[in-house]
């Protein structure tokens, strides 16, 4: 295996077994964005958005139930993370410029129909480029995520571990230097550790191999609100809430049932205000990284959800 | 832990090690970075110095346009002539700078949950 990964097939077979598909490349304002395409391209699409400090790997498991019920299947990188770029410079980082990156793919590939799937960072970065091109968007999927200022999570506000791990030079250290997301991370928030720890951990950490590589995995913390002067994010999830609260799209919520992280309350229950129109919530076996543990049950329910929600498409390829 | 007079020593190099862009991210940081190393009064002197067990390492201060003064930190080893850097040895040296750091900023920061995060988090400084 290459010291630094460009590709899926970089990875080994390890990897490139549970997540067999050719690695794709777009360029996203300027940035290289790595993504996964698969299924019949003029099928209806589905476009799955991840998180910290995760990539497309996460939806390994969801990916094949939507492809065997004939959906077209869209998964990329977000910039900073996977086999995408990962810029050094922490202004690369807005949550604009993730929210932009996105739009600009969706462009790219000029996807239409989209039922998008929003979990974690895939969330406020989703949303925001549904706002920005509402019509490309049909329905969505939220599934451990949010959009808005406040509530906050009581993890989030926790000196230890959450604001200590990445406090200023700590989290250079914490979780630059010694990865700790990936890693200790990500084992933390799922149920099945063993599982993890053989199927899972080594394709995230593989992928942001340098502490230089790892910069997202303490800026996006920073960039939750939690109600202190310090929130510098505050404008953007305000313009987020705005526009994403009443939007009436089809939409279905699907949470992990031990979900300590983002849990049911208030995260679940603020989407089930918001959206009272929304299907579920589907609730599964999983802590925050639910698709570690049931990836093809949130693969199926998503395949049965986008059969009913999703304009079918013309045999020219449009949408009727 | 001790904060260094004179600057650099002769005949080291610096070797980055942590790069800290949003040193203003929690102000307190940046507050006693700059009451330690006289940075209000003197924001444009040379780096500042600490040397932990009698090895130094090189904090420089860094500015932004629109930002207050600090806004990020780079901190750096030194490191003799071209020697090379005991990554171990610094490695633990850095965590006694964030333990200094921390007890240094104060509440609701401490060291004893810089170190329960460590632990959590496996870093080996921490779990000595």
């Amino acid at each position: 295996m290459p010291a630094v990964p460009r590709t899926i097939a970089d990875l080994g077979p390890h990897v490139a077994a549970r997540y067999p598909y050719p690695s794709r490349f777009e360029t996203v304002n300027g940035w290289r964005m790595h993504y996964v395409d698969a299924g019949p391209a003029d099928a209806p699409p589905v476009l799955l958005l991840h998180g910290n400090p995760t990539w497309g790997y996460l939806w390994r498991d969801a990916i094949p139930p939507l492809l065997e019920a004939g959906f077209r299947v869209i998964v990329p990188d977000q910039i900073g993370l996977g086999l995408s770029e990962h810029p050094h410079l922490a202004a690369a980082h807005s949550l604009e410029n993730h929210a932009a990156n996105l739009v600009a793919l969706v462009d790219r590939l000029d996807l239409g129909g989209l039922l998008v799937v929003c979990h974690d960072w895939g969330g406020p970065t989703g949303l925001g480029m549904v706002l920005a091109r509402p019509d490309r968007v049909s329905a969505l999927a939220i599934m451990s995520t949010w959009a808005w200022r406040s509530p906050s999570a009581t993890f989030h506000r926790r000196i230890s571990p959450w604001r200590v791990m990445h406090a200023p030079l700590v989290g250079p250290y914490v979780l630059g230097r010694h990865g700790g997301m990936p890693g200790r991370g990500i084992h933390l928030s799922v149920v099945d550790r063993d599982r993890y720890g053989r199927e899972g951990r080594a394709a995230y950490e593989a992928v942001v191999p340098d502490p230089d590589d790892r910069r997202l995995t303490w800026l996006w913390p920073r960039a939750i609100p939690i109600g202190e002067p310090t929130d510098t994010t505050g404008a953007y999830f305000e313009w987020l809430e705005a526009g994403v609260r009443p939007l009436r799209r089809p939409a279905t919520l699907i949470w992990g049932r031990e979900d300590d992280v983002f849990a049911m309350d208030p995260f679940l229950h603020t989407w089930q205000q918001w959206w009272p129109h929304a299907e579920g919530p589907h609730l599964v076996t999983g802590r925050h990284f639910l698709q570690e543990d049931s990836g093809a049950e949130i693969g199926a329910t998503l395949a049965e959800f986008a059969g009913r929600v999703l304009p079918p498409v013309r045999a020219d390829g449009g949408l009727r | 832990m001790r904060v260094a007079t004179g600057g650099r020593p002769a005949g080291h190099r610096a070797v980055p090690l942590l790069a800290e862009p949003a040193l203003d991210h929690y102000p307190e940081y940046a507050g006693f970075l700059a009451t330690v190393f006289g940075l209000d009064a003197d924001p444009f002197g040379p780096p500042g110095v600490l040397t932990v067990g009698g090895r130094p390492y090189e904090l420089t201060f860094l500015g932004r346009s629109g930002r207050p003064f600090p806004c990020g930190v780079e901190l750096a080893a030194l490191v003799p002539g071209l020697e090379p850097l005991d990554t171990e040895v610094a490695d633990r040296d850095v965590w006694a700078i964030l333990e200094w750091v921390t007890a240094g900023v104060g509440v609701p920061w401490s060291v004893e949950a810089l170190r329960t995060t460590g632990r959590i988090y496996r870093v080996p400084a921490a779990e000595d």
